[in-house]
């Protein structure tokens, strides 16, 4: 990578990692610039004929550039004129020049913020649809599944940390699953609740899902094969990513 | 070489353009002026690009004199390497024009020749060039590629039909292969 920088012709991503690499190793620092120093001569091989000379007047238009005290400008013009007197009708043109110029900006201003304005309630309002597309998908998704033949449901109870909750769990043969539970809160910042399936007294983790301010939350989730009989189902209060083993207070439970 | 040079070296030269001396900025391009604007002719294969680019590097090299650091470069690598970039920013700007780069941009731009400055980079121009006609076509055609024309390796592969693997294998080869060629000779040029 180090002769493909030396040339500049890293792509981006190969540039960046290098760079970052470059920071802490000296070595490579060093070898690097010998390398540049390699590819530098490569300009005298531009030189296929005859050497060519510049125009007499860019070593005279760099020196006038610096000597104006402003190198800021890359170009100057190559005839300057002598410096002129304004006449009165070009002073007022000017003024009437500017004075469009300043509406004009303004305006521009005006139409500029006009279109961020347009462009965050637009985003606001795709959001939005996706948002209840995504909910309807759901829905839908929890309808065909309930109205599939051979669909069953477990009721899950509250426990006594949480008496006023309820969840209905539908599943297919395959394992395909939807919880809809209620009268949960939503849980603390950081928390999730988490779907259990327990077969054999040995619990198996679910995904991991929120529920809203009414209380209400859905979750898809694939029950394991080993669950699918004879499987005991529960909810219980974890970290957000989910864990492994249950470690919080269980809020549901199937009979 | 170079006897005319021998008092004042290229750093030096810098620290004074760093200080704001001008006559020091005026030699500079008096000592590099050719080569560059042969570098920026190839690159960008007009004479009024390549003229308005040079005088883009110097106005450069005064703003930003006081960044060179000698201990991480020579003042030649960080003259060419700046006026390279320009080119190639300018190249980009200019869009994808139609270049024909290995048909010599000398024969058809007039050649304001001039003796004295012929002789200067002659030497250099020959070692370069015989070390360059050693290398392997492949290598060779990548490097000139990547420095005259500013591609990358992706860009490279995609132009060539080559396999993007190769084109990295050759790249790391030409270039050391150049270096290791380059070493003695252009060391006693220093």
């Amino acid at each position: 990578m180090l002769a493909a920088q030396a040339l500049n012709a890293l792509d981006a991503n190969d540039s960046q990692l290098l760079e970052a690499h470059l920071e802490d190793c000296a070595d490579c620092r060093s070898q690097l610039s010998d390398l540049q120093n390699t590819a530098a001569y490569l300009a005298f091989a531009a030189i296929v004929a005859k050497p060519l000379e510049p125009a007499a007047d860019v070593r005279a238009r760099i020196l006038q550039v610096v000597r104006s005290g402003s190198p800021g400008s890359n170009v100057i013009p190559l005839d300057q004129k002598r410096p002129r007197t304004w006449t009165s009708a070009q002073a007022w043109g000017a003024i009437a020049a500017g004075f469009v110029f300043v509406v004009l900006g303004a305006s521009l201003f005006v139409l500029w913020q006009q279109n961020r304005a347009t462009r965050i309630e637009l985003n606001r309002v795709k959001q939005q649809v996706q948002e209840a597309q995504t909910e309807r998908d759901k829905l839908q998704e929890a309808f065909a599944l309930m109205t599939a033949p051979g669909t069953r449901m477990t009721e899950l109870a509250g426990t006594s940390a949480m008496p006023g909750a309820h969840a209905t769990l539908a599943f297919d043969k395959n394992g395909r699953a939807i919880l809809m539970a209620k009268g949960l809160p939503a849980p603390p910042e950081g928390k999730a609740y988490q779907l259990w399936f327990i077969a054999g007294g040995r619990p198996m983790p679910g995904k991991v899902f929120v529920t809203d301010a009414s209380g209400a939350g859905m979750l898809n989730d694939q029950i394991p094969a080993e669950a699918l009989n004879a499987a005991v189902f529960a909810v219980t209060l974890e970290p957000k990513g989910g864990v492994q083993q249950p470690t919080g207070a269980m809020y549901l439970k199937s009979s | 070489m170079q006897p005319e040079q021998a008092q004042i070296t290229d750093i030096d030269l810098l620290h004074s353009v760093a200080r704001r001396d001008e006559q020091a900025l005026a030699s500079l391009y008096d000592r590099y002026r050719v080569i560059l604007f042969g570098l920026l002719m190839r690159i960008l294969n007009s004479r009024e690009e390549a003229e308005d680019v040079l005088q883009e590097v110097f106005l450069q090299v005064w703003r930003r004199a006081g960044d060179f650091d000698e201990q991480r470069g020579r003042p030649f690598t960080w003259l060419v390497t700046l006026a390279r970039s320009r080119a190639i920013d300018r190249l980009r700007l200019l869009g994808a024009r139609q270049r024909v780069v290995e048909s010599a941009a000398a024969s058809t731009v007039a050649a304001v020749s001039d003796a004295v400055t012929d002789t200067l980079h002659s030497e250099q121009r020959e070692i370069v060039q015989r070390a360059l006609a050693e290398l392997p076509e492949e290598q060779k055609r990548t490097l000139l590629l990547a420095y005259f024309e500013g591609l990358t390796q992706s860009e490279i592969a995609a132009r060539l039909g080559t396999p993007l693997g190769t084109v990295k294998t050759r790249m790391r080869s030409g270039l050391l292969k150049l270096r290791e060629l380059l070493a003695t000779q252009m060391m006693s040029l220093r």
